[in-house]
């Protein structure tokens, strides 16, 4: 099965005004590694055509991200509001 | 004059446990929770081990929304093509029931459900944003400007603890720390799981494995537990090592597991009903913060607490006691009206005497066992060549067993001392 049709089957409260984990940009262009994009269990970072792409909604909100990345591009926040990923089962 | 006696930050088993214990001892307490309803964002494996709800609920094994007692507890290798393990089932698993498969979802909403009904205050849907500090002591936490003040906080955060990093208690997570753990939770009918099993209703099957056959240095545990009606099955891969290969995604993992030969039919015809990803404590004592200062404690996953030998794993029960017991710390310092760091230290003292430091204790550097290619690989393969050797019959004369097992062993480069060490070492780790 595919991670897309894996999320596919997650319930969001999907935060439109507030990103609870952005990158820097400029810290990624010159990543030797993008670690992210193996380690994130959600597939929110991408490689597409060499440059990362990073999308917030379909995070799980695990935190792997801030611990793969060993470069300070990560900042990592709680959702708010009770924003973000809602188990039925965890 | 604070709001609250006690304000506790996270509804999982540690944070609703101190709840509870607070505001059965008339305790004014705030429990904090991010997500609403409790228990939505919260994963684990998972099974219960143990009893420690007993102390604050009593009839939990009756009233607690668990899914089957474990009743066939199992290990397992498994190589590419096989897989090597032990079964242990036991009416003694059925008198004496030492362990439950849960959702965490269903446990942690029932378990604020308890807390309220004890007495204690709980929101949902608020994320504490930082704490609330006042002479170098912790006062109380903040949220969108506001202050909510108490004589202590409780910091059960999890195992990836904000609040308690932003405020300087944690150092940030590292490799060594965590490991990653990736989850499908699969629905079967009661009645297959039970046949497919060899089940009677109401019991559960829980299985440890080594992932033996992944390539290039990825080290991955995996786990399968039997729910009423789904399969929670999973793995757990180590940062490091995943950092290093730098080739294969953690959601990738899954699916091979899932796909062995030897998992794959347990779960046909099952429909995924949900995925999740949680971080899983793997560091041990070295990984820990100091769980106590003015004004503050920090209990289960936040202060490192969990247990991993690799024939079980264990997260909840102690998550439960050290809420219980920074519950008990803050009902015997308000007793002296004195929340400083050298009045908390009876929480450490307190845990130094539980199971809960004495096990930190005891396997210290158990991790090095637990992820080494000694386990990863080594053990598998001779396994795999030791069983194939003893069963393959090809009108040969045969060996005794322990020629064939030497055999097993030499083929898989474990007879020179250096790896006759490495094992008693490790053996006396486990």
């Amino acid at each position: 099965m595919k991670i897309e049709d894996r999320l596919s089957v997650l319930n969001y409260k999907t935060d439109k005004s507030y990103a609870h984990i952005t990158v820097k940009p400029d810290i990624c262009e010159t990543c030797p590694d993008h670690f992210c994009t193996f380690a994130c269990p959600a597939n929110c970072y991408t490689l597409i055509e060499g440059k990362l792409n990073f999308k917030y909604e379909d995070c799980v909100e695990c935190g792997t991200c801030d611990v793969a990345c060993a470069h300070g591009s990560v900042t990592w926040t709680n959702t708010k509001g009770a924003h973000g990923i809602k188990y039925k089962f965890g | 004059m604070s709001e609250f006696d006690a304000i506790v930050i996270g509804a999982g088993p540690a944070g609703a446990s101190a709840a509870i214990r607070l505001a059965s001892s008339k305790k004014n307490v705030l429990l904090v929770e991010k997500s609403d309803p409790p228990g939505s964002k919260n994963v684990s494996g998972g099974v219960l081990w143990g009893s420690s709800l007993s102390s604050i609920i009593p009839d939990w094994e009756k009233s607690a929304p668990v899914e089957r007692f474990v009743d066939t507890k199992s290990v397992a290798f498994l190589t590419q093509d096989s897989k090597i393990g032990i079964d242990f089932s036991s009416k003694k698993l059925q008198q004496k029931k030492t362990g439950y498969t849960v959702l965490r979802a269903k446990l942690d909403q029932w378990l604020a459900r308890k807390a309220k009904e004890a007495g204690a205050m709980v929101i949902n849907g608020v994320t504490v944003e930082k704490l609330h500090m006042e002479n170098g002591k912790v006062t109380g936490v903040e949220q969108g400007g506001d202050v909510i003040t108490s004589d202590a906080v409780i910091l059960c955060e999890g195992a990836n603890p904000r609040v308690a990093i932003d405020s300087g208690l944690h150092k940030r997570l590292s490799d060594r720390d965590v490991a990653i753990g990736v989850k499908e939770v699969i629905s079967l009918p009661e009645a297959t799981i039970n046949e497919r099993f060899h089940l009677k209703s109401g019991a559960g099957f829980a299985c440890e494995y080594v992932l033996g056959y992944l390539q290039n240095g990825v080290e991955a545990g995996g786990f399968l537990y039997t729910n009423k009606d789904s399969i929670s099955v999973g793995i757990v891969v180590s940062m490091s090592h995943l950092r290093q290969n730098d080739a294969t995604h953690s959601f990738d993992i899954i699916e091979s597991f899932t796909g062995h030969p030897y998992i794959a039919p347990l779960l046909e015809g099952g429909n995924m009903q949900e995925y999740s990803a949680h971080l899983v404590q793997e560091g041990g004592i070295g990984s820990m913060p100091k769980l106590y200062g003015n004004g503050y404690m920090i209990a289960g996953d936040s202060a490192g607490f969990s247990f991993s030998n690799g024939l079980v794993l264990q997260g909840m029960n102690y998550a439960i006691d050290s809420g219980i017991i920074a519950a008990d710390t803050f009902i015997e310092a308000s007793k002296g009206m004195d929340y400083s760091e050298s009045a908390l230290k009876l929480y450490q003292d307190r845990l130094e005497s539980s199971y809960v430091m004495k096990d930190m204790r005891t396997f210290k550097g158990i991790e090095n066992v637990t992820w080494s290619p000694f386990v990863h690989k080594k053990v598998p393969a001779m396994l795999e060549s030791l069983m194939l050797n003893l069963f393959m019959e090809e009108g040969k004369p045969k060996k005794h067993m322990t020629g064939m097992l030497l055999d097993a062993m030499s083929e898989n480069d474990m007879l020179k001392a250096s790896s006759i060490m490495e094992a008693y070492r490790m053996m006396r780790r486990m």
